[in-house]
């Protein structure tokens, strides 16, 4: 050994805690970044020549991470699905509010019934036709509603893909940094953080599994097992519909060209945002939808109009309520749409030159059709048969998914509860994923995050050791200094 | 190597997330505390919510019933108090009859005074009630008896005026009238007379109103009839009587003739008032029952107020306590996270 190589290592050692301190301050400037793992300077020594700084790596947590992951992807879902949920309650609204079609339909029925108590008055016929009205309208409104919200879910779902693919070809650049940088042996932990945020990121979207091969690369596959990303990103399409009405239903979403939503493939996707926005448009807000119709064909049918002659011959036809089909009922199967083109017949809208009359005699369908033949002003028969119908068991179309035989009224709130349920358990279900989303942050930021006060520790010890080699370095100098001096 | 279980970003996240999540909870507190219901009714109750729906709609169908029976019971009330005058005033001409059975001046003043009767009469059984009128029956936007003293002529007064030319060949204001025997009255009355108040007559000349009475739905299974009608036989009789004493000369009859005839008009009257108490206890009937169905409806709406209640209702006492125990909680909060955020190396560097 001698003072030169002594000299050496001292140098050595102040590069190496140059290196480390270097590592520490980009640390402690992360040290607010939830998405920043803490980098570690590895050192190694070489005999006879110091230390130097042979690698730096980063604090991972595999399985933590792929909870987060998958925890992200189901909250995402789910929140897309309490969304538009929401926005379906409008059209429900507060129980005390009373604006539900099962309120609006208790309403006729309360309007007809006093309008059974007062059968010549003109008053209250309009009072009925005016309730009749609003019940058509709220139909109307919330046949809005569930097109807006799906047509909602399919630009969405546009705008997921679109925000899938730039993640993917992100994704794609960012892997291949890493695996160069592997091969070459350069610093690729800031890299890897990055993948690590964009990966998040694109589970938001569409729930996925990882794996990791040599040299850190990664492929992507959703989790029904489509591949995303292999080497290279693989294209996501989907065609946009520009407005859904009630009997269209929107396109499929294809990755790498498999469809990976809708009920017909077998690779379909079960979470991440993507899964909720699908489900919302092939699903919920359909069924919602044929509740609505369902409701608009029963209230067409409750008050249709049958033949009055001594032999009748004419078919039954839309009375108080007729739709875009009119004047003959819709049937007795569900019809997609109905609940967006039910109205009340002009011939009783006194604001279309119509007679409310015609509610307590009859006849909206033509002169067949007149109940009170005898056009007496006091005639009741026909009112009590309207608020009887309305109060009868009808049966219902089953893909509706609520009862197949009920009173329109019991139809109309088992409707909002069958709404207000999906909305309390999607709820429930949101916060929980949200709630595990959180803690699974939580804990693998506590595992891979930085914490100041130990950097700060750190710091202390590399600046002793800048210290001592320094002091060493002087040592080594006066020692050769008094060499020189006595050679001299 | 890492030597730390926990990272800086997530001692401010963690303290951060619970602080929103307590906020969150205490707006809905303070919301239930103001309402004394659920924040949001619908999410808390989920299916629950349709029946509170439908609770609320039968609360608002029950309602309405017992607003429509208060109507028809005023209707009802109306049609009793109508008739009473009817029943009062018949027995007033009861009186008078007697009283002018002797005949001679009083023979003259009867028939002015049958003559204001049958117009009174005639404009109680037309009384008018809301939109309709009370003895139309079923045909209740026309009025139930024509006007007999209108002019010109109406039907009713021109039949009766015929009926007598063609039995006696003379007006009935004519002094020959004198010379018409009590039997030959009595015939006249008993025959063509009495058929001018039966159907067809009656519905042709004198009555618009339907025999179809007024039906009245009063709970969701009960329709009973809530109205009387002009073609019952108490209002026939009634005009029948008021017109024989007002309109068939009497002033000028013979004196057994004048008593014929106001006996019959006794008889008459007196079947009327008996016929309009069998009508009265029929309406009280159906008035006792309208209010047995309010009352039991009444007591339906209070017990589904209380379910509706049960359902939504939040304890606003509970929720005050939860307010300040939330509130507490925040405080905590806010503490320690000053607290940690203070406690840093840095200081003692």
């Amino acid at each position: 050994m001698s003072l030169s190589s002594s000299l050496n290592t001292a140098i050595s050692s102040l590069a190496t805690t140059a290196e480390q301190t270097s590592v520490l301050s980009r640390n402690v400037a992360r040290a607010g970044d939830s998405t920043a793992s803490r980098k570690i300077a590895n050192l190694t020594t070489i005999p006879g020549a110091g230390v130097r700084l042979a690698s730096v790596t980063r604090v991972v947590n595999v399985a933590l991470f792929n909870n987060v992951l998958s925890s992200t992807s189901s909250a995402a879902g789910h929140g897309a699905i309490v969304n538009a949920l929401e926005q379906l309650e409008r059209t429900i609204g507060d129980t005390e509010l009373d604006a539900s079609p099962a309120a609006l339909l208790q309403k006729l029925s309360n309007a007809l019934q006093q309008y059974s108590s007062a059968p010549d008055s003109l008053a209250h016929a309009q009072s009925a036709v005016s309730a009749a009205r609003d019940i058509a309208n709220a139909l109307n409104r919330g046949n809005d509603v569930v097109q807006q919200v799906r047509s909602q879910a399919d630009a969405d779902l546009g705008g997921a893909v679109d925000n899938l693919n730039t993640l993917l070809s992100r994704f794609e650049s960012v892997n291949t940094q890493i695996v160069k940088g592997t091969r070459s042996g350069s610093d690729v932990t800031d890299y890897l953080d990055q993948r690590d945020q964009l990966l998040k990121e694109i589970s938001a979207e569409v729930g996925i599994r990882t794996v990791t091969r040599g040299d850190n690369d990664m492929a992507i596959y959703t989790d029904s097992g489509v591949t995303l990303f292999d080497v290279a990103a693989r294209q996501i399409t989907f065609e946009r519909s520009p407005f859904l009405s009630a009997t269209a239903s929107g396109n499929a979403v294809y990755a790498d060209g498999v469809p990976i939503t809708g009920t017909a493939t077998t690779m379909r996707i079960s979470s991440g945002r993507i899964h909720g926005l699908a489900q919302v448009r092939d699903d919920v807000a359909v069924t919602y939808q044929s509740q609505l119709d369902e409701i608009a064909r029963g209230l067409i049918n409750a008050f249709a109009e049958s033949d009055q002659s001594p032999v009748p011959l004419l078919p039954d036809v839309a009375g108080l309520f007729t739709w875009s089909g009119g004047p003959a009922l819709p049937g007795n199967t569900l019809t997609p749409g109905l609940a967006g083109s039910i109205r009340i017949s002009a011939a009783v809208d006194h604001d279309q030159g119509g007679n409310a009359m015609l509610v307590r005699d009859g006849g909206i369908g033509g002169a067949a059709y007149v109940y009170n033949g005898t056009g007496v002003a006091g005639y009741t028969e026909r009112i009590g048969q309207l608020i009887d119908n309305m109060s009868a068991p009808q049966a219902f179309d089953p893909a509706a998914k609520l009862s197949s035989s009920a009173t329109l009224g019991n139809y109309a709130s088992t409707s909002a509860a069958w709404l207000e349920e999906a909305r309390r358990s999607a709820g429930a279900e949101a916060d929980y994923r949200e709630t595990l989303l959180t803690r699974s942050t939580e804990s693998l930021n506590k595992i891979t995050g930085i914490n100041l006060d130990e950097e700060m520790t750190l710091m202390l010890e590399l600046e002793r050791t800048f210290q001592a080699s320094s002091k060493l370095i002087s040592t080594i100098d006066s020692m050769l200094e008094s060499l020189l001096a006595a050679v001299r | 190597m890492k030597t730390t279980f926990i990272s800086t970003n997530s001692i401010s996240a963690s303290t951060r997330q619970s602080m929103a999540r307590v906020q969150q909870q205490l707006a809905d507190a303070l919301k239930e505390m103001d309402t004394s219901r659920y924040a949001d009714v619908g999410k808390t109750l989920g299916y629950r919510a349709g029946h509170s729906i439908s609770l609320r709609q039968e609360h608002a169908r029950l309602t309405t019933m017992i607003e429509t029976n208060a109507m028809v019971s005023s209707r009802m009330q109306s049609t009793q108090s109508t008739l009473q005058n009817l029943v009062d005033t018949g027995k007033d001409f009861v009186a008078q009859l007697l009283g002018s059975r002797g005949g001679g001046p009083n023979a003259l003043s009867i028939q002015t005074e049958a003559k204001s009767r049958l117009e009174g009469f005639i404009n109680t059984v037309n009384m008018a009630f809301g939109s309709g009128y009370l003895f139309a029956g079923v045909n209740s936007d026309v009025k139930p008896l024509s006007d007999y003293t209108a002019t010109p002529s109406s039907a009713s007064h021109q039949a009766v005026a015929d009926a007598f030319f063609t039995q006696f060949g003379i007006t009935q204001d004519d002094p020959a009238a004198a010379n018409i025997s009590a039997a030959d009255m009595q015939t006249f009355l008993d025959t063509t007379f009495s058929a001018l108040f039966e159907d067809p007559a009656w519905s042709s000349d004198w009555s618009s109103a339907s025999s179809q009475n007024m039906r009245s739905r009063i709970s969701s299974s009960e329709l009973i009839e809530t109205s009387t009608n002009a073609n019952e036989s108490a209002f026939r009789k009634l005009a029948k009587a008021y017109t024989m004493v007002a309109d068939l000369g009497v002033s000028n009859l013979s004196q057994p003739t004048y008593e014929k005839l106001i006996d019959q008009a006794l008889l008459d009257i007196n079947t009327a008032i008996y016929e309009l108490g069998t009508l009265q206890a029929g309406l009280g009937g159906a008035q006792k029952r309208v209010s047995d169905a309010s009352e039991r409806m009444t007591l339906q709406i209070d017990i589904i107020g209380k379910q509706v209640k049960s359902l939504e209702e939040v304890d606003p006492n509970e929720a005050a306590a939860r307010i300040s125990q939330l509130l507490t909680q925040m405080e905590v909060s806010y503490s320690l996270t000053s607290r940690i955020m203070a406690l840093s190396i840095l200081k003692y560097l």
